[in-house]
């Protein structure tokens, strides 16, 4: 695993594999889009970024491995969730913000004693995933992260239903802040 | 007006970026799972194009992406082929003028299809040109004989759109998006003509020259596995979707034709897998 640290940095980020081979990323630029992030939420602990590259699946995940400003938050990503779609293997900053961006706000999120029930990214049901998904990203969007809306809206609407009080509930989620685990999914 | 076109040439404004086959293979990486080793939770339990993946939602866009630019492509090979051939009897490169009406009536068709797409894409969150346009389709339709572009692209390539369509307006039934249900629903049933008026006219136009009818369902049998994707099509459930049986038989496919197209799907998913494992070897990578 490579220390790719960015400069200026109050969290301290490394991204593993230090140098790609299935596809164009590089690491340090890697890094950068996630310390920038990480002092936009004001995290200061250690990040570890994990890229699976064998795969152009883009399922991202978050675990912390305790509750605590020192406490190491590891991102998974796989390759499909950094990459530039239209030039297949290629990095795309944008996206990369966007996957990565979503990721971090949930730890952040793990960080407060009211989301102590959540159950860990990969023991989610879909529907939990898919609202948590809508908190996340409605938040990035805020931060000036590129999100489009409509991607998430469908998402949601995929998981819930197509139907107006759904709408209404992606609205509300998308609009807020400071929720609690228990807000989010009732 | 100009006969002939070649892909490199198709109008497309900046938003669009083309690729083809032989770059698409160079992606070492693959969502197969190639040592069987790797956890549901990782990988997905299935790579079949349903709701209950984790990336539904995503995976249901990118299709519709693949989806609309083929319709584009479907557009100009049919368009092309109204256009390329003299009107005659089918012998010495003509055409019986049924069939450049045919083909007519399937470039409205498919005009009508891509604003289909192009909305349904919008309505899931999509921009127009997000992802790689693949010109692998009117490749196909670039053959200098129309009957080798019609046992390509009306047999082979449409024979993909009905199989690809159905699971995508099952997709849109289960998930309840009853947009892509119904307008999936609508353009399956173009499709199916469109395969059968291939079926008809290869049977036709060949009636009295066996060579030339071998050769083109030689070729289009090349198409089908390209259009396979290495194996993105097939019953196991490492592929997004499955040979559209019923649907295919109503557009003229026979029994045997139908099983000879999912053993070659099943054998290029096996060559995929190879070619993956040998890139792995080659780079050094665990799987």
């Amino acid at each position: 695993m490579s220390d790719a640290t960015a400069p200026a940095s109050t969290a301290k980020v490394t991204v593993s594999p230090d140098e790609f081979t299935f596809v164009k990323y590089d690491a340090s630029e890697i890094a950068a889009i996630v310390t920038e992030l990480a002092e936009q939420l004001e995290l200061a602990n250690p990040i570890r970024v994990i890229v699976d590259e064998t795969t152009p699946l883009a399922k991202v995940s978050e675990e912390i491995d305790a509750v605590s400003s020192d406490a190491t938050i590891t991102l998974h990503a796989e390759s499909g969730a950094l990459e530039d779609r239209k030039h297949p293997m290629s990095f795309s900053a944008d996206v990369a913000r966007e996957s990565l961006g979503r990721i971090l706000l949930r730890a952040h999120d793990r960080m407060r004693p009211d989301f102590a029930d959540a159950p860990g990214d990969l023991d989610l049901t879909l529907e939990q995933n898919a609202a948590w998904d809508t908190y996340c990203a409605g938040r990035l969007a805020r931060m000036g992260v590129r999100v489009n809306q409509q991607r998430w809206r469908y998402n949601h609407r995929n998981r819930f239903g197509f139907h107006d009080d759904v709408d209404a509930r992606f609205d509300q989620l998308w609009a807020a802040d400071g929720l609690g685990w228990a807000d989010l999914t009732r | 007006m100009r006969q002939f076109f070649p892909v490199e040439d198709l109008a497309r404004d900046e938003r669009f970026v083309q690729t083809n086959m032989a770059e698409r293979m160079k992606d070492g990486r693959t969502a197969i799972d190639v040592e069987k080793q790797s956890s549901a939770k990782s990988r997905g339990a299935t790579k079949r194009l349903t709701p209950e993946r984790h990336d539904a939602s995503d995976a249901a866009r990118g299709l519709m992406h693949g989806i609309m630019v083929g319709e584009i492509q479907a557009l100009e090979g049919a368009g092309r082929t109204a256009h390329d051939f003299a009107a005659g009897d089918g012998t010495n490169d003509t055409v019986p003028f049924e069939l450049k009406l045919d083909m007519a009536r399937q470039a409205w068709d498919e005009a009508r299809h891509v604003e289909i797409s192009a909305k349904l894409s919008d309505w899931m969150g999509t921009e127009l040109g997000e992802f790689a346009e693949n010109t692998v389709l009117f490749e196909a339709a670039c053959s200098n004989d129309p009957i080798l572009r019609l046992a390509g692209v009306n047999r082979a390539l449409e024979g993909l759109a009905i199989d690809v369509f159905t699971q995508m307006k099952e997709f849109g039934d289960v998930a309840g998006d009853p947009f892509l249900e119904f307008c999936e629903d609508w353009m399956l049933a173009d499709e199916v003509t469109h395969v059968k008026m291939g079926s008809d006219w290869l049977r036709k136009v060949t009636a009295n020259d066996p060579d030339r009818r071998t050769k083109a369902l030689e070729f289009q049998q090349v198409v089908d596995k390209l259009f396979s994707f290495g194996g993105a099509r097939g019953e196991s459930a490492d592929s997004s979707f499955s040979l559209a049986r019923r649907f295919r038989e109503l557009a003229g496919f026979t029994d045997d034709e139908v099983e000879t197209i999912s053993a070659m799907d099943a054998e290029a998913l096996e060559e995929r897998k190879e070619a993956v494992r040998k890139y792995r070897e080659r780079v050094g990578a665990d799987a």
